[in-house]
């Protein structure tokens, strides 16, 4: 507010002291209202002059003028003073230094001489008229007095008073003015009646054709064919400067030559670009520019369609001659350098643009261009972010269209490899894991990753169909998922900026086919069927399958490794089978299990290289691959020897159970001998009852504790998964989570250790039982022989007869083997029991170490009644 | 080749529950009354071996692997003529021609069973040459009358020298104590057939008739519980304590499996029964809350036990569990049975022996799909238990008023056996059954393992003493 009205002031006396010195006798000193407020207009109007508003320019004019007058003095220090001027920043300073130039040159040239006294109309748009008569006067003072100038420099206002007041001469055409200003303040460019206007042009156009070699007309066409890339007569590629640029020969002023080179900077910029696409054009029939770098060069191409246009037109007015400033009346349609970078400005923008597209995507196809590309759309200027949004449109539709066929289709059209999903070549069974992933480096940002992810999966679910389900009827629920978006599956159905459409065609489309995908799983190959199938037979589930096996491969399983055949494996595999309630199964399912010998060493026995296979068979050996089948072989041999060492330990019991020792036979024997028998005999009782307890108890936790649990959390998990990922992320869970409970992972190795040193301990055991048992029951026959035969001697009344009269040699010899062997025995089975003792300490101290919870299961049960004393 | 086991059921008693047994397998399995699968269980799918316990016929038939003995028709008549008549093989039935019985004395039954011993061997040889792999017998029968007692015993004998290698498991009921019986031998019976119950048997079951009337009064409300009520619990029992043999899983499939943990001691392999929830057919609509913490709880319960021990308190509380075995059938999440464990543990529930670890062993068994049952969740427990010694000791204090009476001796004298006043058999029962007594009573401490060891001074001045010398706290060094 305050600004404006101190210019309203300023103005009102600017007015005031012209008035007063120019008509002091006419008017007494009371500025005329109607002249400030016409000041005041002309001020307030948008007038600009029609030059660029170069300081630089007008300073050089300024110079170049004063030297011409032969003033070199005068030119140096104005180049001083300027130079000052120019440097002269910050508050105070003035803002618009290329004006306060302008103003004082316009002052200078109108004083410069009589003969051009009315010709800087030219340069004006209408501000110097107002001083034009006036300052007549003044330019010599100006330009003499460059100590005025200085000042003029240094205050505005000032300088403005200056010039008004050193504003003594008039003539005539002022009243004829000042009469016009009365009559209505609107600027009129009078005709000059002694053409002393044209004659000014006249003379400035010789002036300009001196100082220039050649004729803008003929600059501007230079200028014009430097823009399509062609060397002009005088505007040639430079090499050195790397840019078109006027030839050194050739003399213009200095204003010209940067005006030339700024103008040529759009024909560097388009050679950049046509050379891009034909570069890239050349390469079309060979290969390797991709469909994206052809959208691409085909969009640029258009674009620079658009730039021909424009050139031709401009080519068509660069044929008009440049009028002389006084014809600017009748003609407009001539071509100058400033109209020229008028007419650039736009293609100036857009041809930069494309220029640093091509730059940063030269390298780069697909969707890293596309990527690329993207990158540069995000521009405030609307109209950069239309021309990017047209060329993305262009850009990215062979990139849609390849998301589109893959999504419903599962086609990989990509011959440049420039989609963001990679496919390889690999068998079957890996299509899933190893068949297709993405390639980041193609994925544009535009696309994020999760969905990418999901346009990943939904690909590869329909190769999975197709390839390793032999489905067909997907098809339905791809144009199921088109019609749900909208989108048919016509080809070209999305663009660049429908990000949302494409996401919900992919959502849509991933929904449905993985629904199928997961029907075809679930119910053609019967994936569920297929895990309890595993469960069965690889987990040992059916027990009574288990102990058939067990039964008959058990002494097949004894001998060397190497003299096994698996073909007579197989055939008791079958015969288990047929004899078990697996003989009810499905076939399909009974055919996929088959016997696995396991690559052996020498020494191994059948024990250590059995195990029993699954083929889960294309498509379901994705899930069930080589690594994960590695994993269910591993449990299988665990809970196979778990078994066996049950199985080992139940034989034992059937020698000493309870019928077998008719316990009064011993009741007559001589009481050393009968008390060793009972000790030894009840110490492996009791031995093997805590093994057993042992046993049964680790057994009970894997069963139940782990794989019915595991189990459990896997239907569960199977229920909910939506697609083959979730299925098998569930399926991998299912395993790792038996893995690490029934301690075979990484963590529980020491444990795991100990606990196969207890079952080979076990084992040992049930063979020292065996020859325990083996003698008492040798030596119970030979008592009872001894008997019988007494009984054949004595009549049956003497039954009940003293053990001392059966007394004979014979039987003292047996009585005294059979001392030592039971001695001999019992030492056996106190050394194994006192190993197993302290290897059983040891694997229940580690329990608690474990990281695994359900690992706290296991002891409390191996320690229910605090035998143990681990709850101390 | 199923593990098959062969049911030999011997004497009124034994006929009895056996048939009720072949009635609740043949429930189970989805077998109609004459040996046909029923419709709907042709489908399959309900996981379970019927070849444990049948065998199919050429026409389809399943026939129970069951023999089917008594020396009087009436029981056998019955079946006979009853609604499962055409389910048996016929050639498996066994009635003396003379139809007189065993008159309650074991000793009749005893020599009878060695006359018709190679009837009786042709019969049992026939159904095991039958069967791929035998796993072992069964042998239903009470021990108080004379047929399934006497009778009873001979076979067990006679199997223990045939099939040695075969397990040998019975079902035998104990005579009820609480009422005065008109069979007045049975102390003589009992423990006769203990003698051979405690050397030749691998596994006996105890049925307690005292505790069965008890169930059934206390826990059913029937006043005068009728034969085939009490008959019908221990038919229960039966096909409960197969049902892991019938319905293969993970664990216990086979009888040696199952038997061999609850029987770490030879010779205390007398196990009791528990079942619950306990119905009888016209109660079936009661319906309790079953859990598996309440089917375990209650299982530790002593009036849930088929088995009474007529012990003091504080004998009673001396006594220790060996073993336990819960078979819990149903729908049973398994992770419930490991909280029910824990809550047991807690409240200190069970008493188990103090020589060596023991736990109670779960096996969860899957449900027959073809029997209704108001329950979700049915559990068995068989015990090894420590305090059955007082059920032993009860006989041998009945047989010794009995003997020291000299009654009715004169019954046994006249058979081979006793003939010439040799009564040593007699003794010989009782010197049996008070060791296996004494063994039991030696389980309830913590030195088990040393038991039977005392006195070894005398060990040294023996005769034997070359060994060397023996003491309790013996250790090979």
């Amino acid at each position: 507010m305050e600004d404006d009205r101190r210019v309203g002031d300023l103005v009102r006396e600017l007015v005031h002291r012209l008035h007063n010195n120019s008509s002091s006798s006419l008017s007494n000193s009371k500025p005329n209202p109607s002249n400030v407020k016409y000041a005041t207009r002309i001020l307030s109007s948008r007038m600009t002059p029609s030059i660029a508003a170069d300081e630089a320019a007008m300073a050089y004019s300024i110079k170049s003028q004063l030297v011409k007058q032969g003033k070199l003095s005068d030119a140096l220090s104005f180049a001083d003073l300027y130079s000052k001027f120019a440097s002269k920043n910050g508050p105070g300073s003035v803002n618009n230094k290329w004006a306060v130039l302008y103003l004082l040159k316009v002052i200078s040239e109108d004083r410069k001489s009589n003969l051009k006294l009315q010709s800087d109309s030219s340069f004006s748009g209408g501000l110097p008229t107002l001083f034009e008569p006036e300052t007549n006067g003044n330019l010599a003072r100006v330009t003499k007095d460059s100590s005025g100038f200085s000042r003029l420099g240094k205050n505005l206002d000032d300088d403005g008073n200056d010039a008004a007041v050193s504003n003594d001469n008039v003539n005539g055409l002022r009243h004829s003015n000042s009469t016009k200003f009365n009559n209505g303040g609107v600027l009129l460019v009078s005709k000059d009646p002694e053409n002393l206007r044209d004659i000014a042009y006249r003379e400035f156009a010789v002036i300009v054709k001196e100082e220039n070699d050649v004729s803008e007309e003929v600059l501007v066409r230079d200028v014009l064919y430097a823009c399509q890339g062609i060397d002009g007569k005088y505007v040639k590629f430079n090499e050195t400067i790397d840019g078109y640029a006027l030839l050194d020969s050739i003399r213009v002023p200095k204003p010209t030559k940067i005006m030339i080179r700024k103008l040529c900077e759009l024909g560097w910029l388009f050679k950049k670009v046509k050379g891009y696409i034909s570069e890239s054009m050349y390469k079309f029939q060979d290969e390797d520019v991709g469909t994206v770098a052809q959208a691409f060069c085909a969009a640029l191409q258009d674009e620079l369609s658009e730039y021909y246009k424009l050139l031709a037109v401009l080519q068509s007015q660069s044929m008009n001659p440049i009028p002389l400033v006084s014809d600017n009346a009748t003609s407009g349609n001539y071509l100058s350098l400033r109209r020229l970078s008028v007419w650039f400005a736009e293609p100036m923008v857009k041809m930069r643009l494309m220029a640093v597209l091509v730059d940063s995507c030269k390298a780069l196809k697909g969707g890293a261009m596309a990527g690329a590309i993207h990158m540069h759309a995000q521009h405030g200027d609307p109209l950069l972010h239309g021309f990017m949004k047209r060329l993305l449109r262009r850009v990215c539709s062979p990139l849609f269209e390849m998301v589109r066929s893959w999504v419903l289709e599962g086609e990989l059209e990509d011959i440049f490899s420039e989609f963001f999903v990679l496919g390889q070549s690999v068998k079957a069974e890996s299509l899933w894991r190893e068949g297709y992933k993405l390639h980041p480096a193609m994925l544009p940002s535009f696309i994020s990753q999760s969905l990418a992810r999901r346009i990943l999966r939904t690909g590869k679910s329909i190769n999975f169909l197709r390839v390793c389900c032999e489905d067909r009827t997907w098809a339905d629920a791809a144009t199921q998922a088109a019609a749900a978006t909208g989108t048919t599956t016509r080809r070209g159905g999305l663009g660049y900026g429908e990000t949302d459409a494409l996401e919900s065609l992919v959502t849509e489309a991933a929904k449905r086919i993985d629904k199928h995908l997961m029907d075809v799983v679930y119910n053609r190959y019967r994936f569920k069927e297929h895990c309890l199938a595993i469960k069965r037979y690889l987990l040992l589930g059916q027990g009574d399958f288990v102990q058939y096996l067990m039964d008959i491969v058990g002494p097949e399983l004894s001998e060397p490794a190497n003299t096994i055949s698996s073909f007579k494996l197989s055939g008791l595999l079958e015969s288990a089978i047929r004899s078990s309630n697996a003989q009810y199964d499905d076939p399909d399912v009974l055919d996929r299990l088959r016997v696995k010998m396991m690559p052996h060493s020498s020494g191994d026995r059948g024990w250590d290289v059995f195990s029993l296979d699954y083929d889960a068979r294309i498509p379901l050996n994705t899930v069930f691959t080589g690594s994960i089948m590695a994993k269910y072989l591993r449990i299988f041999n665990f809970l196979w020897k778990l078994r066996r060492v049950e199985h080992a330990l139940i034989g034992a019991w059937k020698t000493m159970k309870p019928n077998l020792i008719t316990s009064h036979f011993f009741t007559k024997l001589p009481k050393a001998v009968k008390f060793r028998l009972i000790l030894t005999s009840r110490r492996c009782q009791v031995l093997w009852n805590e093994m057993n307890h042992f046993l049964t108890n680790l057994q009970y936790y894997i069963m139940f504790e782990v794989l019915e649990v595991s189990w459990a959390n896997f239907s569960d998990e199977m229920e909910a998964a939506k697609d083959l990922d979730d299925l098998l992320a569930a399926h991998d869970k299912y395993l790792h989570s038996i893995v690490e409970k029934s301690l075979l992972g990484e963590r529980s190795k020491d444990l795991y250790k100990t606990l196969f040193m207890l079952f080979d301990l076990i084992l040992r055991f049930r063979s020292h039982a065996d020859r325990l048992y083996e003698g008492i029951y040798e030596f119970q026959a030979r008592t009872m022989e001894d008997k019988k035969m007494e009984g054949v001697k004595h009549s049956r009344s003497k039954k009940n007869m003293d053990s001392d009269s059966w007394e004979s040699e014979g039987r003292k010899a047996i009585t005294q083997r059979a001392g030592d062997f039971l001695k001999n025995t019992g030492q056996d089975i106190d050394g194994v029991s006192k190993e197993y003792s302290s290897l059983f300490k040891g694997f229940l101290s580690q329990l608690p170490v474990q990281q695994h919870i359900d690992l706290k299961f296991l002891m409390f049960r191996l320690d229910f009644t605090e035998f143990y004393g681990s709850a101390s | 080749m199923p593990r098959e086991i062969i049911n030999l059921q011997v004497g009124q008693c034994g006929n009895q529950i056996g048939m009720e047994f072949w009635k609740q397998l043949c429930l189970e399995h989805g077998i109609s009354k004459d040996g046909i699968l029923e419709e709907y269980a042709t489908q399959g799918g309900a996981g379970d071996r019927k070849d444990v316990f049948f065998y199919q016929a050429d026409d389809q038939h399943y026939i129970p692997r069951a023999l089917l003995v008594d020396l009087e028709p009436r029981v056998i008549n019955g079946i006979q003529s009853g609604e499962y008549r055409d389910l048996y093989n016929h050639e498996n039935i066994f009635i003396s021609q003379e139809g007189a019985g065993a008159g309650n004395n074991w000793a009749s039954g005893y020599e009878q069973g060695k006359h018709f011993e190679e009837d009786l061997m042709d019969m049992i040889d026939r159904e095991a040459d039958g069967s791929d792999s035998l796993e072992g017998f069964v042998l239903c029968h009470s021990i108080a009358g004379g047929t399934g007692s006497g009778m009873g015993s001979y076979i067990l004998e006679t199997l223990n020298d045939h099939y040695s290698k075969k397990l040998i498991q019975t079902y035998s009921v104990f005579p009820n104590q609480n009422e005065t019986s008109d069979v007045v031998v049975q102390p003589y019976n009992s423990l006769l057939t203990l003698k051979r119950l405690t050397l030749n048997a691998d596994c006996v079951v105890v049925i307690d008739n005292t505790a069965l009337n008890r169930i059934a009064v206390e826990r059913l409300h029937i006043q005068n519980p009728t034969v085939s009520e009490t008959n019908s619990l221990v038919s229960t029992v039966m096909a409960a304590s197969t049902t892991t043999l019938r319905y293969p899983g993970y664990m216990n499939n086979d009888l040696v499996g199952l038997l061999a943990s609850l029987i770490p001691t030879p010779r205390c392999h007398f196990l009791m029964a528990g079942y619950t929830p306990l119905t009888v057919e016209r109660q079936a609509n009661m319906i309790r809350k079953t859990t598996v913490l309440d089917v375990m709880r209650r299982l530790l319960q002593t009036k849930n036990l088929m088995v009474t021990c007529n012990a003091r308190t504080k004998q009673a509380s001396q006594a220790k569990y060996i073993s336990i075995l819960n078979i819990i059938q149903g729908e049973v999440d398994p992770t419930k049975v490991h909280e029910s464990l824990q809550r047991i543990r807690e409240r200190k529930l069970v008493n188990f022996i103090e020589w060596g670890p023991a736990s109670i062993q779960v096996a969860l068994s899957r449900k027959s799909p073809y029997v209704r049952t108001a329950h979700r969740v049915s559990g068995l427990m068989l015990a090894s238990y420590t305090g059955i010694r007082h059920l032993f000791s009860k006989c041998l204090s009945q047989y010794s008023l009995l003997r020291k009476r000299q009654a009715f001796l004169d019954k046994y004298k006249s058979f081979p056996m006793f003939a010439d006043n040799d009564l040593s058999e007699f003794d010989e029962s009782k010197d049996i059954l008070d060791s296996l007594v004494d063994e039991y009573k030696a389980c309830e401490s913590p030195d088990y393992i040393k038991w039977g060891m005392e006195d070894p001074h005398n060990l040294l001045t023996d005769e034997g003493t070359d060994i060397g010398s023996i003491d309790p706290t013996y250790q090979y060094q």
